[in-house]
């Protein structure tokens, strides 16, 4: 077995290295050329690890809760490995491993952090038995290729009990997850925002978990935070909001993100409530894996993910924000978070329907764009393989908007004759070309 | 004039941007001067058929719509003397399963409302794709999203359109959806009003002439519509691409 695994090592990571010369990640490629030599390569890399090990799944918030706990604990003075990139089906996973491997074969590494599709999960989690699994929350999401919300859940409870000492991070105030895990019967630890932060009820927003899972009954919320996230009850079953084990309170949300956990006070130079889950997943992971976490708020500080999530850039005095948007729940919170910026801006929507992306774009029809009809926004384009789309969508909340099929043009654009304030908003598909084309632009700025 | 349209349970049967096709009829009538409000139905909620001129019926998942089976036998005969007297009704996916004699899932049977003579069977492999139909009704034509599991024999009834590109009611038949008086159904999402104006204007039209006799609608500007029902059509008018696309769903 040891001749196969560095063989499995040495070629997924020549494979690697020509396809990263071709200009592609080259993460894929390499998962699947250990996998086809050793297809066990998996298990036994991950059984050399020392310490613990994590898996990031849920619809929204994976990549950064996967990525800031990878730096969390690499704070806390450990060596880990984890699939930063966000190649998250089974090749990626593998990769990982793979790629952090040494020409024998060997892992030295204390923890891993993995962030996993869902749909993959089934296929990862025969071979690999992680010792947490954070679930950040459940939405619905690419529905042409998951089928509807129900199927994921199913996927997931299987995968759960593939692995019944893995322990589940949940959030609490999603009652999709909750249902989730006490169904599955894994031990499951919460984290959660007890306190309203939001006045008012919007009961426009699509909002999944509107009836218990447990017995069909109307569920009764006392509020929500977005989505279908709050503090929710059943008066049939009694099934409700658990207790609370990481509770974040004393929340501040505008140019920058506040909370407090565990008696600390942990400030992020973010916007978007959404990311105060993202922060409370990775700490309390973190937390329930044993580490003290005592650096958390410095990595935070410093934490720049590099990956198109809130990234910003500078190109000709133009202040450029990129961001993914990739379902209703997502690009909803993505508004909120540009709508908390109150000075003039220029938008551009991405919209490509790729596999990756889903190839049905009726969820546009699910995104609250009428939130945009404030005169902070100057302009809208649209772009991507369904740009028309995305135009007709705004012109049914009676917003203009200009067509540019070619990304780049629409950003010179608006970098050349905008308010200087740029927002991106791209789903899958369009992220990494989109990025790679902005870091360029700023490059060629300096 | 004025229109009201009634939103059956968009609680439990909202998949998949079904909104947008309230949205659509709701800002072509606002166009029009024509007044419109719609009324959004929980499973609790009576519903007065008189009150109504359009209904609109969405999609949910196969345990929603279990949900929803057993209040609809509670509205059959009101919503079957509504279909009788030419009330004007959009069923959408689920919805359309819905309309038809029942709904066969591996789980068990669904019983239907039965006010159109059809019925669905669910088997294996879910027809997924963008579909393009030609109605009889329009000179241009239906594009949308399907999205679906079940395979639907409409029996003698009129369908909506042959389909051109996708798979349609039953994946083998060659025609999607149905026509019964005024009652259309369709496996449509993108949602398929507002790339297909002249559908909703043709539904718009119907209601209008049940409440007030020979109606002419004003004309819209329909440009940003055809532009991208125009993309749909033309993407697959290349018999590279459907190849392409063909591939990359079987690998």
């Amino acid at each position: 077995m040891k001749l196969r695994r560095v063989l499995a090592v040495r070629a997924a990571k020549l494979v690697g290295k020509i396809s990263r010369k071709m200009g592609r990640q080259g993460v894929t490629w390499a998962g699947l050329v250990a996998r086809l030599i050793y297809p066990d390569i998996l298990q036994d890399l991950a059984g050399q690890l020392r310490g613990k090990s994590f898996i990031v799944c849920g619809t929204n918030g994976k990549t950064t809760t996967n990525n800031l706990l990878c730096s969390a604990i690499e704070a806390e003075g450990k060596k880990i490995i984890c699939n930063r990139t966000g190649s998250n089906m089974q090749n990626g996973v593998v990769a990982a491993f793979v790629l952090a491997a040494d020409h024998h074969g060997k892992i030295d590494a204390d923890y891993a952090c993995i962030e996993i599709d869902e749909a993959s999960t089934l296929r990862v989690l025969p071979r690999f038995k992680p010792d947490f699994m954070v679930l950040t929350n459940l939405f619905r999401d690419q529905l042409d290729r998951y089928g509807e919300i129900d199927m994921t859940m199913e996927i997931l409870k299987k995968a759960m009990q593939m692995a019944p000492d893995m322990v589940l991070l949940i959030n609490g105030d999603d009652s999709l997850s909750t249902a989730l895990a006490m169904d599955a019967g894994n031990r499951y630890l919460t984290y959660g925002i007890s306190e309203k932060v939001f006045d008012g009820d919007e009961n426009s927003e699509i909002r999944e978990g509107r009836f218990c899972k447990k017995c069909g009954a109307k569920m009764k919320y006392h509020f929500y935070h977005y989505s279908q996230l709050g503090d929710y009850e059943c008066p049939n079953c009694g099934f409700k909001r658990p207790k609370i084990v990481y509770d974040a309170s004393h929340i501040f949300v505008g140019d920058h993100l506040e909370f407090d956990v565990e008696n600390r006070r942990i400030c992020a130079n973010y916007r978007g409530f959404y990311n105060i889950y993202n922060i409370l997943a990775a700490y309390s992971a973190g937390r329930a894996s044993g580490l003290s976490m005592n650096h958390f708020q410095d990595t935070l500080t410093h934490f720049n993910p590099e990956n198109g999530r809130m990234e910003h850039f500078f190109i000709d005095g133009t202040k450029v924000e990129l961001n993914l948007a990739k379902n209703p729940a997502g690009f909803n919170q993505n508004i909120a978070a540009v709508m908390e910026d109150e000075t003039p801006k220029d938008i551009i929507i991405l919209i490509n329907d790729r596999f990756q992306d889903g190839e049905d774009v009726s969820w546009l029809w699910d995104v609250d764009f009428d939130r945009f009809k404030e005169e902070t926004i100057c302009s809208i384009t649209v772009t991507g393989i369904r740009c028309l789309d995305m135009r007709l969508r705004l012109k049914y909340v009676d917003i203009p908007a200009q067509v540019e099929r070619n990304v780049e043009k629409a950003i010179r654009e608006k970098i050349k004759n905008g308010v200087g304030n740029l927002y991106v908003l791209v789903n899958y598909t369009g992220l990494y070309s989109t990025r790679n084309t902005l870091k360029r632009m700023e490059e060629e700025s300096r | 004039m004025k229109l009201t349209i009634g939103h059956l349970y968009p609680d439990l049967l909202n998949l998949y941007g079904d909104r947008g096709n309230i949205q659509c009829m709701m800002k072509r009538c606002e166009w029009r001067g024509i007044e419109a409000q719609t009324i959004s139905y929980r499973l609790e909620d009576p519903i007065d058929f008189d009150k109504l001129d359009i209904v609109l019926l969405g999609g949910g998942s196969d345990r929603e719509q279990m949900l929803v089976c057993s209040r609809l036998k509670e509205i059959r005969d009101d919503f079957k003397r509504f279909v009788e007297k030419d009330g004007v009704v959009l069923a959408i996916c689920g919805g359309y399963q819905l309309l038809g004699n029942f709904y066969e899932t591996k789980d068990g049977k669904i019983e239907g409302l039965g006010l159109v003579d059809l019925y669905t069977v669910q088997k294996k492999g879910r027809l997924i794709r963008n579909i393009i139909i030609k109605s009889e009704l329009f000179e241009r034509p239906i594009v949308g999203f399907e999205n679906h599991g079940g395979r639907t024999c409409i029996k003698d009834n009129k369908p909506l359109g042959k389909v051109i590109y996708g798979k349609g009611n039953d994946g083998k038949s060659g025609y999607e959806g149905v026509i019964y008086k005024n009652v259309i159904g369709t496996y449509l999402h993108g949602p398929v009003l507002p790339k297909n104006p002249d559908l909703c204007d043709y539904i718009l039209k119907k209601a209008l002439e049940r409440k007030y006799g020979s109606v002419e609608l004003l004309p819209l500007d329909d440009t940003q519509e055809h532009q991208a029902n125009e993309y749909i059509v033309k993407r697959y008018e290349d018999k590279m691409q459907n190849l392409k696309e063909e591939i990359l769903r079987r690998i």
